[in-house]
């Protein structure tokens, strides 16, 4: 077989396989032992278990379990309420305050855990309900807190950036720092979009009435107390970590064990707590790590089989395009398979065709990683398939219908991709920060 | 036959969710690794031995822990079709899918077993300073991933269950 | 008759496989046509450096280009690949104790036992430090953690060094991320090259070793199936690719030291490294006492610099 087809069988075989529902990772770890044994020749058979060595040599992988109990922690023992509380106080009398509250909440979510999943749960379940009591639109409001919990991936701590640099071979240090003037700007912008369609149709997000908002000043300056326990975690991680004191593995763990303390001390770590985020986090790790490790499988033989050359000769040869044009095509690529593909497998799978191909056409990999990681977060939240969907149709209460989630992020998918048209044509938005620090 | 499957099934997924439920306490063995990591790097000397344990307490932990994942029914899906359908066509689709992840772990078991049987045969060791063994961890990983196979196995067999019309 | 494929690892990354080995592969390819061709693959790429003998000698993998050592080959000489503590001074040392002082024939019958052909082996680069934080004594190795050779980390340890062994395309990022505080691993030559020079800021002179040894491998399988003269185009190209790296790193560590703008040059003042030389004798005679072939190959190695001292300059000075 020539490369081509080798690429082709073996991606439309994975395609094939998981629109049958099997597991993803059975479908990804089926299709490359398929072929490792048929195609490969001789020892193809040790192709998949030589791919759990290399993963086990992925230290920073070790991230994953801490920084995804770290947001069950958070999520489950509800110390984000009093955050919330904060925000409803201060934002409510603003016409959409209260969705620009859970914005601000997210940006704080997202600097204590590494996933989406934590910000989606808070979200759900803490500022949901609350919103729709007010009399919000609901689409509005699922579309928020999509938007909003996306934030996740894209203000440290972030998995995404994490599997991101092992796969282009990038300091993470660098991608986190990257990614916080990009979050931080894309929360401005939701923001304005909420403020702008509010102010022009104030029934979309009613402000709270008077006799909900006379707190005197000082019980409204105790509220912020609430904003210092997500700063405590963020600095408690980052701060020995960027100055070297501790490596990123060592601060994933100092964050999560004082994630875990601040529960214990504000009296919310139950046992049912407890047993939630233990159980869900050895759950949720299991099945990052089995796509991981499936997907590793499956590049090494799509690669030793010459897959990858066929890729890289069809972008730079036979469509003899520039370097532009091929971005914006793996760009769009990435949101055509976002739309069938987990996004994990999607990283472990596609990132390793791309991220080279982006080196050789002489992009920055931190500034792509960057542009990676929204273009996952887009793909994370556009129907049919998205992991950001599926939490929302089983997180939200029953009266909003798929029809409303699926019609409630198209304007935050559009503020999205402005913002990844302003990142790409003004990279400084991304690496003014890591260029600042790391310059010291 | 059905009495073959519902033996398998009632031995099979108490040990799992047993061992998961042991499993998922490893969090808390990462986490001390880690910090005694970081402390005896501020206050001494960097320990040899930290990272290459910590390395080997996550392995253990996806992969003791897998089966129970498997039975919880945490390993996502694409569900674009998958979840619209009805109990039964989803257990006649996965009654012949699963076969392929069988087939995967199958190829995995075959491979962890040569690769520990050469970790045995010439005493293979981690090529770092501390040089620990690499079967111990090397027939963890025999053992998670045979029981992932059971595990897989058994969820076979509730599906041929639920085709029939019967639980196990 | 159909083209004969094989798959080839380096230890290598992209960047440093640009000038140890790809160009040898590119001219097999062009000379062997429509005969053979070898598919190159890099550190890691399709098996993790830890497999990659097993891999070999399976035939998942078909040649290696690697150092024994840190592809952990089970044969009794895996300790002398890579960098055995001082056994060399200059790159031609190595070539030399392989043809003329007959390693050859020890390594080809090492490696016959495990079922894997050795083509040929050849010099690379010294060992240097290169670190964040300068060295100017032995007092600054201790506590360091230090990416290196598994033995050379073994024989560094009782100075303070911490070794640590993490895939290579990984060590920049390591650097960058606290794992590591410096790299025992090569020569400035390749501290510029595979980005190095760019995250630490210091160069030790002194070196542990003064040239790496490292060899090309084959499945013995699919190298007893390749047609004589195709064996002979390989040893050829494989020779050619140690030649390349016998004039780029000689000419590439004296022009960096003198015109490198990255790293600045420290030292270990003569009489205190001599206490490092030093263990390296006892260490040799503490390998020794392993085994018969490894006593063999290290009075091979004390045979050979006896010679040299003897021989005077320009072999020895001092
Ligand atoms: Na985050
Ligand atoms: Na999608």
């Amino acid at each position: 077989m020539s490369y081509e087809m080798i690429a082709i069988f073996m991606f439309a075989s994975m395609m094939l396989m998981l629109m049958t529902g099997q597991r993803v990772f059975g479908a990804i770890g089926g299709v490359a032992a398929v072929a490792a044994l048929t195609l490969w020749g001789t020892g193809g058979s040790d192709i998949p278990f030589s791919s759990a060595m290399k993963l086990m040599k992925w230290y920073p992988l070790l991230t994953l379990p801490m920084f995804i109990f770290m947001g069950y922690v958070l999520s489950e023992s509800k110390i984000a309420d009093d955050l919330y509380k904060m925000f409803h106080v201060w934002m409510g009398p603003l016409n959409g305050g209260l969705a620009i509250g859970t914005i601000g909440l997210m940006v704080l979510v997202s600097a204590m855990n590494g996933l989406s999943v934590a910000g989606m749960a808070i979200g759900a379940t803490i500022a949901l309900p609350e919103l729709l009591r007010r009399g919000y639109d609901k689409k509005m409001v699922t579309g928020v807190i999509q938007a909003g919990s996306s934030l996740g991936i894209l203000v440290p701590p972030s998995v995404v950036l994490v599997l991101y640099a092992m796969i282009a071979r990038q300091p993470v240090g660098q991608l986190w720092l990257a990614g916080v003037v990009p979050g931080l700007m894309m929360a401005a912008m939701f923001i304005i979009y909420i403020v702008i369609r509010c102010k022009l149709n104030p029934a979309l997000g009613p402000a709270l009435p008077v006799e909900e908002r006379n707190h005197s000043m000082s019980e409204k300056l105790a509220l912020l107390r609430a904003g210092l326990l997500p700063i405590v975690i963020f600095f408690a991680m980052m701060i020995p970590f960027v100055n070297g004191w501790t490596s990123l593995v060592e601060s994933s763990a100092i964050g999560a064990l004082t994630a875990f303390l601040a529960a214990v001390v504000k009296r919310r770590m139950t046992r049912e707590v407890f047993e939630n985020s233990v159980r869900n986090t050895l759950l949720i790790s299991c099945m990052f790590m089995w796509i991981i490790l499936a997907a590793l499988g499956f590049g090494a033989v799509f690669d030793g089989l010459g897959a990858v050359r066929a890729i890289d000769n069809l972008f730079t040869e036979q469509l003899g395009l520039d370097p532009w044009m091929i971005l914006i095509l793996m760009q769009l690529s990435f949101l055509i398979m976002g739309t069938f593909l987990d996004d994990t497998a999607m990283l472990v799978i596609v990132a390793p065709l791309y991220v080279p191909l982006v080196k050789m056409l002489g992009f920055d990999l931190i500034w792509y990683g960057v542009l990676y990681t929204i273009t996952t977060q887009i793909a994370y939240m556009t129907p049919p398939f998205g992991y950001n969907l599926f939490l929302m149709r089983a997180m939200a209460p029953k009266e909003i219908t798929l029809k409303d989630i699926y019609g409630s992020i198209l304007p935050f998918v559009l503020v999205m991709i402005l913002a990844l048209s302003l990142i790409m044509i003004f990279p400084q938005i991304a690496l003014w920060l890591p260029e600042y620090v790391y310059a010291r | 036959m059905i009495g073959f499957m519902r033996a398998f099934v009632r031995i099979v997924d108490p040990i799992n969710r047993k061992l998961g439920r042991i499993t998922m306490y490893g969090i808390f063995v990462m986490m001390g690794i880690l910090m005694w990591s970081s402390i005896s790097k501020i206050a001494f000397m960097p320990s040899l031995w930290t990272l290459e344990v910590a390395q080997f307490a996550m392995v253990a932990y996806y992969m003791l822990g897998g089966p129970y994942a498997i039975q919880e029914g945490a390993n996502v899906r694409m569900d674009l079709f998958y979840g619209e359908w009805s109990t039964r066509r989803k257990a006649w689709f996965d009654a012949f899918t699963v076969l392929f992840l069988i087939f995967y772990l199958g190829v995995l078991l075959y491979g962890a077993i040569e690769s520990t049987a050469y970790s045995l045969e010439y005493g293979e060791r981690s090529p770092t300073a501390w040089r620990p063994y690499i079967w111990p961890i090397k027939i963890t990983m025999c053992v998670g991933i045979f029981l992932m196979l059971l595990q897989a196995i058994s969820e076979l067999f509730k599906d041929i269950a639920t085709l029939k019309g019967k639980t196990l | 008759q159909s083209k004969i494929k094989w798959r080839m690892q380096t230890y290598a990354g992209a960047a440093l496989a640009e000038h140890v080995i790809t160009p040898a592969i590119n001219s097999f390819n062009k000379i062997a046509g429509d005969e053979m061709e070898i598919e190159l693959f890099f550190a890691d790429q399709l098996v993790p450096t830890g497999e990659l003998f097993r891999a070999m000698q399976k035939g998942t993998i078909d040649a290696v280009q690697s150092d024994d050592d840190s592809m952990a080959s089970p044969t009794e000489v895996t300790v002398f690949g890579g960098y055995f503590p001082f056994a060399s001074r200059y790159s031609l040392d190595v070539p030399v104790l392989f043809n003329q002082y007959g390693l050859n024939e020890i390594w080809d019958e090492e490696y016959s036992k495990v079922g894997v052909k050795h083509i040929s082996a050849g010099a690379w680069d010294p060992c240097h430090f290169a670190t964040k934080d300068p060295i100017t004594s032995l007092e600054d190795l201790k506590g360091k953690r230090v990416f290196t050779f598994p033995t050379a980390g073994r024989f560094l340890s009782q100075f303070g060094v911490i070794p640590v062994t993490l895939p290579w395309e990984d060590i920049e990022v390591a650097m960058q991320t606290g794992e590591l505080d410096g790299i025992a691993w090569s020569g400035i030559t390749e501290d510029y090259t595979v980005g190095w020079a760019d995250v630490t800021n210091y160069f030790l002179t002194n070196n542990i070793s003064g040239a790496w040894a490292g060899s090309f491998f084959a499945n013995m399988d699919r190298y007893n199936e390749l047609p004589e003269h195709l064996r002979e185009l390989l040893k050829v190209c494989m020779d050619q690719s140690h030649y390349y790296r016998q004039w780029w790193y000689w000419g590439g560590e004296a022009s960096l030291r003198v015109n490198g703008p990255k790293m600045e040059l420290t030292s270990i003042p003569d009489e205190e490294w001599k206490t490092v030389e030093d263990a390296a004798v006892k260490f040799w005679d503490e390998i020794a006492a392993e085994s018969e072939t490894k006593a063999k190959v290290v009075n091979i190695i004390k045979q050979y610099n006896a010679d040299m001292v003897k021989a005077g300059r320009p072999y020895r000075y001092g």
